[in-house]
């Protein structure tokens, strides 16, 4: 049964950037001045996309009440989409006094007569970990009973970020699923994707292409996932780690423990998207494998590149700037860049030390890596004369100040900016903001200002 | 009044709609301006609060966390990470209040608060709020309640024609302003606690979102005793107003469980006339009276023959009960997200407390739905209809200038439930 994970080994990965410089640069916290999701949100999010299987919250009502279908993550699954339902055991008084654990094994009870899952992930929580409920008993007892995996996961949110829960979340499908089943079949070219998550479909912009390539995805981790699926990921020929360094220490393992090596690469943009295609042919290590993905490159490009040819004149001389967190501080660059449109100034306050390397690679020496892009931001619209801003909706009263066009970045959780196709979406959104005569006219003044 | 069915209780929550008293807390307390409210827990609940107001607002929200880990759950009583949250937030912004709330997680762990708090010396209202009792309503009324008890300067007299408004938290910016506007027409000067309707009623400027923006005035809280009337509006913010009068015996109470609907809007007609001496209210009242009249009569066909479940906090679900059978709407569900001595008047058939689940099982009950955001699924598999009223809702935006109450909002309310049936009905021939 599930070995519970060592916290302070995940702090510290090795195959992480900043692990020769850095000592616990993941966990962080200072009290009044944090903000960012707990670890709970982070094993929410590496898990909930399994839609055959019930995630079951075990701890009060703020954890799953106010986070239940928060996020877009459409699934395949013909069945009940059990990642958009919301089950918690909602812990009262009486259980934080007398123990939570009957209740547990009773909701589990419920569970299994009603939505007949495939698994049953039950989460720990701040309160419940802190009562003792021993989750992993519960699981063992219940997993005997029903002959179904039934996974504890240990992130209550109080041990740290939502990085750190996302690792946690991996560490719970690894002890618990991968390496449980055989796969009916295997090929030469089987592959999982860890950390893709298909928010708003991104992963069907490319799952088609790699079909195409005969390249099949075996498991992911978790976007359209299955249950099945993951409990025979071992039999992989390789991890591809898509946008997401939390998962990296699960693929670490999978390679001590299966041999599965692994790469890390992201499907925003044309030339993210080409250059990790190819990754993945080259480390399946196939030469007929490598021609034909060089072939559909080329035509998706050119296919691509029709497509955007009306846009082309629009977006000549353009600027932009960019402020978002984490991967998307490049990775949405490059997708600009892609467009023609010069990405002059970009926020790394939230970014990883990989991922402000990569920031840097794609804006050149000129680009601008803001830290403190709220305080900044005017004053780099002024200097580099930008005529877009893409930023979260506080941004936008600078951009109207400005008199500059602006992008909700957290449209993207609303539809996918991934793959090829998803140049195209955005590429009509910067279209439809720069061309939005809204920006110039909320910034009139009223008749009583002078 | 209908059967308040209690079933053997479930071991669990299916597609909850209850939601945490520290949400309601936190968000009591962005109707104060220049506030911080600061979450005594791990990070995940102040974050989770946050992401939550924000979609339902689409406003920047102010929040804080102490940032409760695991090694300060076990070691610290709350007076490290209060102490440095207070001092870590006052190095950057000089918020006028810090609105200190627990959570499951340190009321667990039994931190003193009131005791942190005597040792601070920053001003600040601490209240215990777990969210492993009571829920959203429950959690702004003690936050109310608690700004009333440990900022309000007890008074002896009061000033005539001052009026305090006490709004349980499922009314919008909107109907809060729409409120304290009623009022003011009949001559009184109204003040709200909490106060979105200057907050979170999203307007243009530059909002930084470090501390809340709009609101009642700290200063203002402090007078609140001198004012002539109270008036609590949803059972949930009546021991408030107990609590304003403790400050002033003097002072006159006056509490409506909702005020949706003809016969609740009288009411606080009737009330305010008596305490102005007006003999007739103003003649826009009297103008919209008479549209409602209109309104009931336009929708009743409408919605005489549709059959709703309506599910919501406690003090929403009564209103809005109300207002639709006033037209005949039959309430065949009403789905309370708690417990609440209000269930026995709500007008519906039945009337349960619990979940979506619960929604889904009765479905054959009912046509159309007035829930939060989270009934859409259900709506959508089983084709009814939907009208989206309550926290969280996502999907739509506009929610902060959602106008339900008094004469005025009861029109649209009415029209608009009238045409979603409507809608409904003509989907349903397709």
């Amino acid at each position: 049964m599930a070995k519970k994970p060592k916290i302070s080994e995940l702090l510290d990965e090795r195959a992480c950037a900043h692990s020769a410089t850095k000592k616990s640069a993941c966990n962080t916290q200072t009290p009044g001045a944090t903000t960012g999701g707990c670890a709970f949100e982070g094993a929410q999010i590496a898990l909930f996309p399994f839609a055959d299987a019930a995630h079951l919250v075990h701890g009060p009502i703020t954890c799953l009440g106010a986070s239940w279908e928060t996020r877009a993550t459409p699934t395949s699954h013909t069945g009940r989409d059990l990642t958009q339902m919301g089950f918690t055991t909602a812990v009262t008084t009486n259980d934080v006094v007398f123990g939570g654990e009957d209740k547990l094994r009773e909701a589990i009870d419920y569970l299994m007569e009603h939505y007949a899952p495939a698994a049953i992930f039950v989460y720990a929580t701040c309160v419940t970990a802190l009562i003792g409920d021993d989750i992993d008993a519960v699981c063992r007892q219940a997993q005997a009973k029903y002959g179904i995996p039934m996974v504890p996961v240990h992130a209550p949110g109080f041990v740290g970020s939502k990085n750190l829960g996302s690792r946690l979340g991996g560490e719970a499908a690894l002890a618990s699923l991968v390496g449980t089943l055989e796969p009916e079949t295997t090929t030469p070219f089987d592959i999982n994707l860890i950390g893709e998550y298909n928010v708003t479909g991104d992963m069907w912009q490319y799952t088609p292409l790699l079909e195409e390539l005969g390249i099949r995805v075996l498991a992911t981790l978790s976007g359209d996932g299955r249950i099945p699926a993951i409990r025979s990921a071992h039999r992989a020929k390789l991890n591809v780690i898509v946008c997401a360094k939390s998962l990296i220490s699960l693929t670490r393992k999978m390679q001590e423990q299966f041999g599965i090596p692994f790469i890390s690469l992201s499907f925003y943009g044309k030339r993210d998207t080409s250059s990790g295609l190819l990754a993945i042919a080259e480390a399946l290590g196939d030469t007929e494998l490598l021609a034909r993905t060089r072939r559909l490159i080329a035509r998706e490009e050119a296919a691509l590149d029709e497509k955007l040819r009306p846009y082309r004149a629009l977006f000549q001389g353009k600027k932009a700037i960019l402020n978002t967190g984490g991967n998307k501080s490049w990775s949405i660059a490059s997708a600009l860049q892609d467009l023609g449109i010069e990405v002059v100034a970009t926020s790394v306050r939230k970014a990883t030390e990989a991922d402000r390397e990569k920031a840097r690679e794609y804006l050149g020496e000129k680009g601008i890596l803001m830290t403190n892009p709220g305080a900044e931001q005017a004053r780099i619209i002024d200097q580099t004369r930008a005529d877009l801003l893409l930023a979260g909706g506080r941004s936008l009263y600078t951009a109207i100040k400005k008199r500059i066009a602006f992008i909700d970045v957290n449209q993207e959780k609303k539809k996918s900016y991934g793959g090829y196709q998803g140049l195209l979406n955005l590429a009509e959104d910067v279209k439809n903001a720069l061309e939005n005569p809204v920006f110039r006219i909320v910034a009139t003044r009223a008749p009583w200002e002078k | 009044m209908g059967e308040i069915i209690r079933k053997p209780r479930k071991p669990l929550q299916v597609n909850p709609i209850k939601l945490s008293q520290p949400m309601g807390a936190a968000l009591a307390f962005l109707g104060v301006n220049q506030c911080m409210p600061l979450m005594h827990g791990a990070l995940g609940c102040a974050s989770f609060t946050k992401v939550f107001l924000t979609r339902h607002f689409c406003e920047p929200i102010a929040i804080q966390t102490t940032a409760v880990t695991d090694v300060t759950a076990i070691l610290d009583g709350g007076d490290y990470n209060i102490a440095e949250s207070v001092k870590n937030i006052t190095t950057k912004v000089t918020p006028q209040l810090i609105g200190l709330h627990t959570t499951g997680l340190t009321e667990t762990k039994g931190d003193d608060i009131r005791g942190v708090a005597s040792r601070i010396d920053v001003p600040l209202v601490y209240v215990n709020t777990p969210d492993f009792e009571g829920g959203l309503e429950s959690g702004w009324a003690l936050a109310v309640k608690a700004m009333i008890r440990q900022l309000t300067a007890p008074a002896s007299q009061v000033q005539p024609r001052r009026l305090t408004l006490l709004p349980h938290v499922s009314l919008q910016p909107i109907e809060v302003e729409k409120l304290k506007e009623f009022v003011a027409l009949f001559g009184f000067e109204a003040w709200a606690l909490p106060d979105l309707s200057t907050s979170l009623d999203g307007y243009l400027g530059e909002k930084q979102g470090s501390l809340s923006s709009g609101g009642i005035e700290v200063a203002d809280i402090r007078s609140l005793a001198q004012s002539q009337i109270v008036v609590s509006i949803g059972e949930s913010m009546r021991g408030c107003a107990e609590a304003l009068r403790e400050k002033n015996p003097a002072m006159r109470h006056h509490h409506f469980p909702h005020l949706q609907g003809l016969a609740a809007t009288d009411a606080l007609v009737a009330m305010l006339l008596e305490e102005s001496g007006l003999e007739q209210p103003p003649a826009s009242v009297v103008r919209w009276r008479k549209r409602l009249q209109d309104a009931l009569l336009d929708t009743h066909f409408a919605l005489g023959q549709t059959r709703f479940l309506v599910a919501g906090e406690p003090d929403q679900l009564a209103g809005v009960c109300q207002a639709l059978g006033e037209a005949g709407g039959r309430v065949r569900v009403a789905i309370a997200t708690v417990e609440s001595p209000l269930l026995e008047q709500v007008v519906a058939e039945n009337i349960l407390v619990g979940d979506l689940e619960d929604a889904e099982h009765l479905v054959d009950d009912y046509d159309l739905m007035i829930c939060n955001f989270h009934g859409e699924a259900l709506a959508r598999r089983h084709h009814k209809g939907l009208m989206t009223r309550g926290f969280p809702n996502w999907e739509q935006i506009g929610n902060q200038l959602k106008n339900d109450l008094l004469y005025e909002g009861s029109c649209y309310f009415l029209f608009e439930a009238a045409n979603a049936a409507e809608e409904m009905r003509r989907h349903r021939k397709d």
